[in-house]
């Protein structure tokens, strides 16, 4: 294998860490101007990797790399251009509560764990890949310090993060004792064989990704750590490293129908995910805490898909992984800033937001909407698919089960619709005369904008998608 | 131009008018200018689809089919039949006297509203003519949205709460029947080897009878909460209450009907089997609708429940017909539907006219309003006699060949031993009597009587509203007088209902 064909096929990569290394030097610079600078130069990477990504997809590459590690071909390109794109909006958000070259720095470097990942053919590289995608993201944490619950949930994810790889580990080294490889095929193979230790390095794997994923029963790390992180942070774990794990998952599970023991696990748990997620959502008056359970039942749907067909579960959890992510960053993104954190995050604090911020409201209720997978908004074909995918797997009950679960979402999505439209405006919310904008206000409106474009284009072509990936 | 272009221009013109709706930013007398002219062109486009539809044709007309996600069989595919025409014109006909009728009604955010006015048209009017059936789906739940807004934003003291309970009741029909669609396109697929998600194809699948039923209460439960059926009309009352006057109108007028309409286009038709076994129960369910409904409107002091209950009466009788599979009754409830469209809309109106000068729905507030409001009175008349069913209005048609189908059904029924059928028509007969008892309660109290209002003096109707109600009753009578022209429109279709629901799908090697 030639030299110049890993340094063509990984470009997206080479220019996340070209990014990255940029980053460095510039924050030796001073930092009033590094600030504007760093968030430019983070940006450019991260699009010049995603064009790169669409430009390889378009020329057909196909190619295996590194003895068979990692396995590049138009799909997995298009996959990681979609992740890629979808951090953008997290990039342009992140001004209102970062500074400097770090947030920026970290985040390429978290998302040079994200793009190996589709590619990756092997157990150990998806390890290093989801580790690689998780560590910048403690650090990303307590970097705001918005307050003294940041720390607190930064080492809660931490502890909890650590204690999933470790099972991850163990699962892997099972699967490695009982079928000698470490292949993501291994799974397959181990599917098949009849040794409880096979079934077990299964289990281990998936609980493992139940816990990265916050799946009931695992998910009780994920309300404390969204609502401790800032924004950006809170937005960025909530769509792309969700994403991750379930790409992780897909791979490692590709091409295996799911079947014996493991059914159960992978329908139970997410059907419990998706009633429990939303149920517990209803009670809360955060924001962040509200996403954070309705994540866990986004978590339940994207399981689901394992049930289903190999053939159309990659399609089903791409386009789902795409809609679920450009909902939740469009209502992050519309959240209007505030100086103080935790009444910026309040749900009372939305209450009216159309009468002072009437574009932000719009794009919020879109998101809420597709949240909700309320037709014709994307989160309802995604749903849609889901739930197809299940069905012709011959699971017809377990879909009418979480197509019930996933009606109870629809209460708490609509009350945020009701705070945004029906109710007069929230105290010390409008903006006094003459008051400047706070910093990053028009970047994260810019960052609304294009989710909400890219919802647009999601609900008109969706097929677009469904066929490349 | 093509019959085809004008019926995607119908469809798709309330959207493009969100654009000069969006120009005018805000200005409240702008954005109902701009939204009449809208809805008037709509509706002119409409009657011409109208006229040159042809009733000696069962082809879907002025259609057009576009792939939409070709991965899974999913087109753009819309057109006109004998079963969606009436309605189509009926939604366009209504959608500029909401729009006039409302105009002093709602004041604030007068371009949002307006703006959600165009959307909730434009989902309506797709449901309507959707032959796709994610593409129905889509509209069908579409249509929550802007409703969503429209109480939310616009109604009454308790609209957080009548907004919620509508939005939910309704969603979990359809999040069932999501499930039963699911299902049914998968069963297409294991047969045809192609998706498609076409009208046309899921008429052919071939289902056992268990699966029929299964999915046909999924749809039933889908279709009776919007129509809506006892038990599961509990949200109506709390919707038309709380709802501003054009939703209210809107309500009655078009969306309930949706729920008729799904039953006669797709539910029924696509499991015919397991609708043969459920045509008691459900029959049982439409007399007690409309007994029930009717009985309810007897007690009500809320001059909008009267009608909301009413509404389910009247909509008994449509379910009625469908169900009883003879050619007149099936076409008195398409007509039914539409006679109900526009006497609905204009007693919701009527009501809306004295709301907006009293603000109070008692009905006990009121008295004498003949003396003050000869005008007004009359319409009021008018309308209550269309409500009652008198010969020579719409309501005639409809609830006349209803029963003359139910009993012309029945009786061949009872020869054989089985009575049932014979029961229900009877005591369907006694909703007449009730309905003639509630709307004159309504009447006496509110035209006759010493004369009280809480507000004085009283202004009789302007010319605004005296255009808008003349010409729903104009409506009323053609449709009264003339059902021929609608009848003979939709006589082919109905016929192919009936039909399609006599004929077994259950695969020849299970039977």
């Amino acid at each position: 294998m030639p030299d110049n064909q890993i340094l063509l096929a990984l470009l997206p990569e080479h220019l996340l860490l070209l990014g990255m290394l940029t980053l460095i030097v510039l924050s030796l610079g001073r930092r009033g101007v590094v600030t504007a600078v760093a968030l430019g130069v983070g940006s450019v990477a991260v699009l010049g990797a995603v064009a790169a990504a669409f430009v390889l997809a378009a020329q057909g590459t196909n190619a295996s790399l590194f003895d068979g590690q990692l396995l590049v071909t138009p799909g997995v390109y298009v996959t990681k251009g979609l992740l890629l794109a979808l951090s953008i909006p997290v990039l342009l958000m992140s001004r209102t509560d970062f500074e400097g070259a770090e947030f920026p720095l970290l985040l390429l470097s978290s998302l040079y764990g994200l793009s190996l990942l589709p590619s990756a053919q092997s157990a150990l590289v998806l390890f290093l890949g989801l580790e690689m995608l998780s560590v910048p993201v403690y650090a990303l944490i307590v970097l705001a310090m918005r307050r003294a619950e940041s720390a607190e949930a930064a080492l809660k994810y931490l502890v909890l993060s650590g204690t999933a790889s470790a099972v991850f580990l163990m699962g892997i080294a099972l699967l490695y004792g009982t079928t000698g490889s470490m292949q993501v095929s291994a799974v397959a193979q181990a599917m098949t064989m009849a040794d409880p230790v096979a079934t077990t390095a299964l289990v281990l794997v998936v609980a493992a990704l139940f816990l990265k994923g916050a799946v009931v029963p695992f998910h009780g790390w994920a309300p404390d750590t969204y609502e401790g992180a800032s924004v950006p942070v809170t937005a960025y774990m909530a769509t792309l490293s969700k994403a991750a794990v379930l790409v992780v998952g897909l791979q490692l599970f590709q091409g295996v129908t799911v079947q014996g023991p493991l059914v159960q696990l992978l329908a139970v748990l997410p059907l419990v995910s998706i009633v429990w997620g939303n149920v517990a959502a209803m009670r809360q008056d955060s924001l962040r805490r509200m996403i954070a359970y309705s994540s866990i039942a986004h978590a339940g749907y994207l399981f689901y898909a394992f049930l289903g067909d190999p053939a159309t579960r990659s399609d089903a959890v791409v386009f789902y992984l795409v809609t679920y992510a450009a909902g939740n960053l469009l209502a992050f993104a519309a959240l209007p800033p505030h100086a103080n954190d935790v009444s910026r995050d309040a749900l009372g604090s939305l209450d009216g937001l159309f009468r002072h911020r009437p574009i932000a409201a719009g794009l919020m209720a879109v998101a809420m909407f597709s949240l909700a997978g309320l037709p014709p908004f994307p989160g309802f074909t995604a749903k849609f698919l889901i739930f197809r995918t299940v069905v012709a797997a011959g699971y017809p009950v377990y879909a009418v089960l979480g197509l019930v679960g996933s009606f109870l979402g629809l209460f708490f999505y609509l009350r945020v619709v009701q705070r945004l439209f029906m109710r007069p405006v929230a105290e010390g919310m409008l903006p006094a005369a003459g008051q400047p904008m706070l910093p990053g206000d028009g970047l994260s409106r810019t960052a609304g904008v294009l989710c909400g474009v890219a919802t647009l284009l999601l609900t008109l072509v969706p097929g677009w998608i469904l066929s490349r990936v | 131009m093509s019959d085809a272009l004008l019926l995607n221009l119908v469809l798709w013109l309330p959207v493009a008018g969100l654009l000069p709706l969006a120009l005018v930013r805000g200005n409240a007398t702008t954005s109902r200018l701009v939204t009449t002219g809208v809805m008037l062109v709509q509706f002119l486009m409409a009657l011409l689809l109208y006229g040159q539809f042809d009733g000696g044709d069962l082809a879907l007309q002025a259609a057009s089919n576009v792939p939409w996600i070709a991965e899974w069989g999913v087109a753009y595919h819309i057109g006109l039949d004998g079963l969606n025409i009436l309605l189509v014109l009926l939604t366009a006909f209504l959608g500029p006297l909401v729009v006039i009728g409302a105009w002093r009604s709602i004041e604030k955010d007068v371009a949002l509203f307006h703006a959600m006015l165009l959307l909730l048209q434009f989902a309506m009017m797709g449901a309507l003519v959707a032959q796709d059936l994610f593409l129905f789906y889509v509209f069908w739940e579409a249509m929550l949205i802007p409703m969503f807004f429209m109480i939310g934003i616009w109604g009454g003291a308790r609209r957080s709460y009548a907004t919620i309970k509508f939005v939910l009741y309704t969603a979990f029909g359809s999040i069932l029947m999501l499930g039963a669609i699911i299902y049914l396109v998968w069963a297409l697929q294991q047969q045809g080897g192609v998706p498609s998600f076409a009208f046309a194809d899921l008429l052919q699948v071939a289902l056992p009878e268990q699966v029929q039923i299964w999915l046909l209460a999924a749809f039933v439960l889908s279709f009776a909460i919007k129509v809506p059926m006892v038990p599961l009309h509990t949200w109506l009352p709390d919707a038309h209450v709380e709802a501003p006057t054009p939703g209210s109108v809107i309500l009655a007028g078009v969306l309930l009907k949706m729920g008729t309409y799904g039953f006669i286009k797709l539910g029924f038709p696509l499991f015919p089997d397991a609708t043969r076994l459920f045509t008691p129960w459900l029959m049982t369910l439409s007399v007690v609708s409309i007994v029930y409904g009717a009985c309810l409107a007897l007690v009500q002091q809320d001059i909008k429940k009267i009608i909301a209950y009413s509404s389910i009466s009247h909509l008994g009788y449509v379910m009625l017909g469908l169900l009883s599979l003879d050619l007149a009754g099936i076409q008195g409830a398409i007509v039914q539907m539409v006679s109900h469209g526009i006497v609905a809309a204009g007693l919701f109106l009527l009501v809306g006219v004295i709301y907006e000068r009293c603000h109070t729905r008692e009905l006990s507030a009121y008295g004498g309003l003949a003396r003050q409001m000869p005008v007004y009175a009359l319409f009021f008349v008018l309308f209550m006699l269309a409500s009652v069913g008198l010969p020579t209005t719409s309501g005639f048609t409809g609830e006349f060949l209803v029963l003359l189908g139910a009993f012309s059904a029945a009786w061949p029924q009872h020869l054989d031993g089985n009575s049932l059928p014979l029961w229900l028509a009877i005591a369907a007969v006694s909703g007449v009597v009730l309905g003639a008892l509630y709307m004159l309660r309504f009447a006496l109290t509110f035209l006759f009587g010493a004369p009280k209002a809480p507000h004085q003096p009283l202004a009789d109707v302007t010319p605004r509203e005296v255009g808008v109600l003349g010409v729903l009753v104009i409506a009323v009578f053609l449709l009264g007088l003339f059902p021929d022209g609608a009848l003979r429109k939709t006589e082919l279709a109905a016929r192919r209902y009936q039909a399609q629901v006599m004929t077994s799908r259950v695969p020849a090697d299970a039977r």
